[in-house]
């Protein structure tokens, strides 16, 4: 079973096959949760979006084309739909309780060696940049940086041109680059993890 | 390699193959150019960060109480249906209703010719009843045509001299010029305003913004001999020009 392809283990999953689905389902759940993650920054968000994502491919599997495209990509498409639809849905409470904030805890590991404080800093930083990202420039960040997607691939699961792709990842970059540098030039900036180590 | 190119060499290659680029020309530009240096300084650092972030994040998933809850809606899912899971509706609500507004689009647009068909055909009747009207000739018009354009001309060549030919202006009345400045079709057609008013033929029709007075005039019958026993009251629509385009005999 574990040898089997997505597609494979789909369409057995959809003839009744409590097996395949469990198995389709763990090799997928991973990559749609931290999407939905980073591109939500709140794991509440993340779970019911992936729970959404395979009800979806339960009731609609049967729609899915292998000849237009992989699986994974498919499923990162539904995922990214769900985001949307999650982050309308509670867009002005998820920027009150500032996601990257409430995720920030989960960055921070009692076996963390101490050296890796500014590591964690960096990374802290970087998702919350990614996050005041635009929607469809933090996409192509998520996608391709994040999940290391090909351009090809996040091109299909985003539904647009490589091209597109490759432009808005430049155009994303350049925004993070400002970001981070303005972050770290903030006279007051000490993040909470740093505080944390320090006291 | 110039700046364009290190730009568009970077552009090519995604932020990992960037930071594990063996492209020595590239790198051999860094050093030369501080600008394109600090470039790639910047996207250096932001590739660290995204695989910081990314080995930090590595390890999150969903928790089991979501493939518990997938795994009970499966069953539920397999046990209801019994054969293809995906559903399709087999018309829906908005279909429904786009069939209703069809055929009420339909009704709409044959009401519309129908209409369109009734008001055509009453504005022809009424065009060609115009134009019969336009085409009955008159023939009050022509006597006292050359009768005023006789006793203009006569007044003109007497001058004030004339003490029995009372010239009296009245104000413009703008009805009258209006009615007036179609010639022929207005004296065929006369309104309630001017009934009586006979258009003078082979005269310029009088346009929107030319000023018309009603003159009141008391002209000599042609033909009579005695001059001040026959002589008749008329109102006499002059333009602009001097020229009569009008009249209307008062008794």
């Amino acid at each position: 079973m574990l040898n089997l392809t997505d597609e494979q283990l789909l369409a057995q999953a959809l003839s009744g096959d409590e097996e395949a689905f469990t198995v389709l389902y763990r090799r997928r759940q991973g990559a749609i949760f931290r999407f939905a993650l980073h591109m939500s920054g709140s794991s509440q968000v993340a779970e019911e979006v992936t729970q959404d994502v395979f009800v979806f491919l339960l009731q609609r599997g049967r729609d899915f084309d292998p000849n237009r495209g992989a699986l994974g990509a498919y499923l990162f498409g539904v995922a990214r739909n769900y985001v949307r639809r999650a982050l309308e849905r509670s867009y002005s409470e998820a920027l009150l309780n500032s996601p990257a904030d409430e995720e920030e805890e989960s960055l921070v590991t009692e076996d963390d060696p101490a050296d890796t404080i500014a590591q964690r800093q960096t990374s802290t930083a970087l998702w919350k940049a990614v996050l005041s990202l635009p929607e469809h420039y933090r996409e192509a960040v998520v996608l391709c940086d994040l999940q290391e997607l090909s351009y090809a691939a996040a091109a299909e699961a985003l539904g647009c041109a490589i091209g597109t792709i490759r432009s808005r990842l430049h155009r994303a970059h350049d925004m993070l680059g400002k970001k981070l540098k303005h972050s770290a030039a903030a006279p007051g900036h000490v993040s909470r993890v740093t505080a944390r180590f320090a006291s | 390699m110039t700046c364009r190119e290190f730009k568009h060499a970077a552009a090519s290659l995604s932020l990992w193959e960037l930071v594990r680029s063996d492209n020595q020309p590239m790198f051999d530009h860094a050093v030369e150019c501080a600008g394109c240096a600090v470039w790639l300084d910047e996207r250096q650092m932001l590739a660290a960060g995204m695989q910081a972030l990314r080995a930090h994040t590595a390890g999150r998933q969903a928790s089991p109480h979501v493939e518990q809850a997938l795994l009970r809606r499966f069953r539920q899912q397999t046990f209801e249906a019994g054969k293809p899971v995906a559903k399709h509706r087999s018309a829906p609500i908005a279909f429904r209703l786009s069939r209703f507004f069809e055929v009420g689009a339909y009704a709409a647009a044959a009401a519309a010719i129908v209409v369109g068909l009734f008001v055509g055909v009453r504005l022809l009747e009424r065009h060609s009843a115009t134009g019969a009207a336009q085409s009955q000739p008159v023939p009050a018009a022509t006597e006292p045509v050359q009768q005023v354009q006789t006793a203009v001309s006569a007044s003109r060549q007497e001058g004030d001299a004339r003490p029995e030919v009372s010239v009296k202006r009245e104000a413009a009345v703008h009805s009258v010029s209006r009615n007036v400045r179609n010639g022929y079709s207005s004296a065929a057609t006369p309104t309630a305003d001017d009934p009586d008013y006979v258009a003078l033929m082979f005269c310029d029709p009088l346009i929107c913004s030319s000023d018309a007075q009603v003159v009141r005039m008391e002209l000599p019958v042609a033909g009579g001999s005695d001059r001040d026993a026959q002589t008749q009251v008329a109102d006499v629509v002059v333009g602009d020009d001097g020229l009569v385009r009008a009249m209307r005999i008062v008794n």
